[in-house]
């Protein structure tokens, strides 16, 4: 149930979506892919499920080679940003489609049908019409429908980007719980950072039609390869050539070593973590994340002149 | 004086402009029909010859009603779903029906299956094209091609294709997935095309005209009997059958306002 992608390229005219991409999901992972519009991931999403064919490389499904296998031979579940609900049939009736295409009997539709509902907290809705359904219930029908017919690997193509933050946070945790239960192999694709890391145990960040790099949220927030991959994930400042990470950028009241002086522009409060806006003596504006007690011992405010300096910086080639 | 106008302005021009032009000469028809009793109008229908005409056209349009509707459909498929060289000139050609005199489709079928036409040699073979049901047919799917396609086309760029490719992931194959997802979401589209379909075909005059040699009681439609009558200074019988057709029109019509609204709250 694993998937291994090989040199896969697609071209779309002169775009280049996917420039020799290689990746391996291993079985009952949840991996995220994760980049910024155009950058590939929902095309390397559709390749694997067989809706786009790549100009080269080669897609393994289960130790499977599915390169040339049609997408109803893949034994993939697809979910879509916008859901792609089947309007005109009941919502028992999508969660149905794929059982009865392959004419199963009636009574062990039903019976899966029930259990779908109801895993996906849906019982009471089965006769409605997508219509009546909000963003987020459209969006659990179309999980529904596409487990209903139990495959080996489930694709999301950005699945919460169409609602509104709330609805989102919910099914994020929702999925993640979901995943835990069926242990399907499962990528999702999201250009929501904090998605990706909060969802996935495994992500690889693409950018330009390539992935930078792969790895658990962790890595990737504490050992970037690329300048591309730290000032994606998570938030940064730039000090000179150099990146930083704003909680790693330390304020004293007084000169010390390397330090640089500046002036506080702005104290921002954002409940537990206070945003501080500085610009450095040589007109540099950086950017510092405290808790509200350490900027509370410091008694920092607007105007006030200020040391600066990091306590764990990067450069990158 | 010129809020009047801005108000009621361009709804007067309308009105006034399809009263003149279209309602006028439908009531007069009515009128002339029954002015003296339905008695006559009956007679007028009832003649083997008139009845013969109201069969043809059935006949004509129940062929190429059906075949146009599928040509419709897998026209509008080809033209919104696949990528293929020379597609901005299939959907161009798809109009040309409508941009072309139907006299010239006429002549055209003439000169195609004519003694001396590429097709003239299925004469000598005795098939009879020209001057019987098949060039008939012919003509009026020629001129009656563009209808289906163009109501669909829109809708299917509408709906886009996601639903299909979900369709495609769970499993159903091109056929099942057309049966299943594609034709139900564009449903209405192909009852309305359809029933523009069948209104042109009914009210077809001038290919038909030009192919069917008009033979009293055998190939003439109900359009060219209307105009024989005429000719034959039966103006009676002339309207009579003029109000059937247009009576069928009405009904088609209605049976569009009827469907309309619902096509937009499926949507």
């Amino acid at each position: 149930m694993s998937i291994v992608a090989t040199g896969i390229s697609k071209r779309f005219g002169d775009f280049v979506a996917l420039d020799n991409v290689s990746l391996e999901v291993p079985t009952g992972s949840l991996t995220a892919l994760l980049g910024p519009s155009g950058s590939g991931k929902s095309t390397l999403l559709r390749v694997i499920a067989g809706l786009e064919a790549p100009d080269t490389g080669e897609i393994v499904i289960s130790g499977e080679d599915a390169t040339e296998l049609a997408p109803q031979k893949r034994g993939v579940g697809f979910v879509f940003q916008h859901y792609a609900a089947f309007k005109h049939m009941t919502v028992r009736n999508n969660v149905a489609f794929g059982l009865t295409i392959r004419k199963r009997p009636k009574a062990e539709i039903r019976e899966r049908v029930d259990q779908l509902l109801e895993l996906v907290q849906l019982q009471q809705f089965g006769h409605r019409y997508p219509a009546q359904l909000s963003g987020g219930q459209r969006q659990r029908m179309a999980l529904a429908r596409a487990l209903a017919v139990e495959p080996e690997v489930l694709l999301l193509d950005e699945p919460f980007g169409a609602l509104d933050a709330r609805v989102r946070a919910e099914l994020r945790e929702w999925l993640r719980r979901l995943h835990e239960e069926v242990h399907v192999t499962t990528v999702f694709v999201t250009h929501d950072q904090e998605e990706a890391m909060e969802v996935a145990d495994q992500i690889a960040v693409m950018n330009h039609g390539v992935i930078e790099q792969v790895g658990g949220p962790r890595e990737l927030y504490e050992d970037p390869q690329s300048e591309f991959v730290m000032s994606f994930v998570g938030p940064t400042t730039r000090v000179g050539e150099t990146w930083v990470r704003p909680h790693d950028l330390e304020i004293l009241l007084a000169p010390a070593g390397d330090a640089a002086e500046a002036m506080i522009e702005r104290v921002v409060h954002l409940g537990f973590e206070v945003r501080v806006e500085l610009v450095r003596a040589d007109r540099e504006k950086v950017w510092a994340q405290l808790t509200r007690d350490q900027c509370e011992e410091l008694e920092l405010a607007d105007g006030q002149i200020v040391y600066v300096r990091a306590i764990q910086e990067r450069v990158f080639a | 004086m010129t809020r009047f106008l801005r108000r009621f302005g361009l709804r007067g021009i309308a009105f006034t402009y399809l009263g003149v032009i279209l309602l006028g000469p439908l009531a007069l028809v009515f009128y002339r029909t029954f002015e003296n009793g339905v008695g006559d109008a009956w007679d007028a229908l009832s003649t083997p010859e008139t009845v013969n005409a109201f069969k043809l056209t059935l006949i004509i349009t129940a062929i190429a009603v059906p075949l146009n509707t599928i040509f419709g459909i897998a026209c509008a498929l080809a033209i919104v779903r696949r990528r293929f060289p020379g597609k901005g000139l299939v959907n161009a050609f798809v109009d040309l029906p409508l941009a072309l005199s139907p006299v010239v489709v006429g002549l055209a079928l003439f000169l195609l299956y004519g003694r001396d036409g590429w097709f003239g040699w299925l004469g000598d073979h005795g098939i009879q094209i020209l001057f019987s049901l098949p060039a008939m047919v012919i003509a009026t799917i020629f001129v009656s091609l563009p209808f289906v396609a163009r109501e669909v086309v829109p809708t299917l760029r509408e709906i886009g294709d996601e639903q299909e490719q979900a369709a495609r992931t769970l499993g159903a194959s091109s056929w099942q997935t057309f049966w299943r997802i594609t034709l139900p979401a564009i449903r209405w589209a192909v009852i309305y095309g359809v029933i523009l379909t069948t209104a042109r075909c009914l009210g077809e005059y001038g290919a038909v005209a030009v192919v069917s040699g008009r033979l009293q009681g055998e190939t003439e439609t109900a359009t060219l009997r209307v105009e024989e009558r005429y000719e034959s200074f039966d103006l009676a019988g002339a309207y009579a059958i003029s109000i059937v057709l247009a009576l069928v029109a009405v009904l088609v019509l209605v049976a569009m306002t009827v469907i309309r609204p619902k096509e937009e709250a499926v949507q």
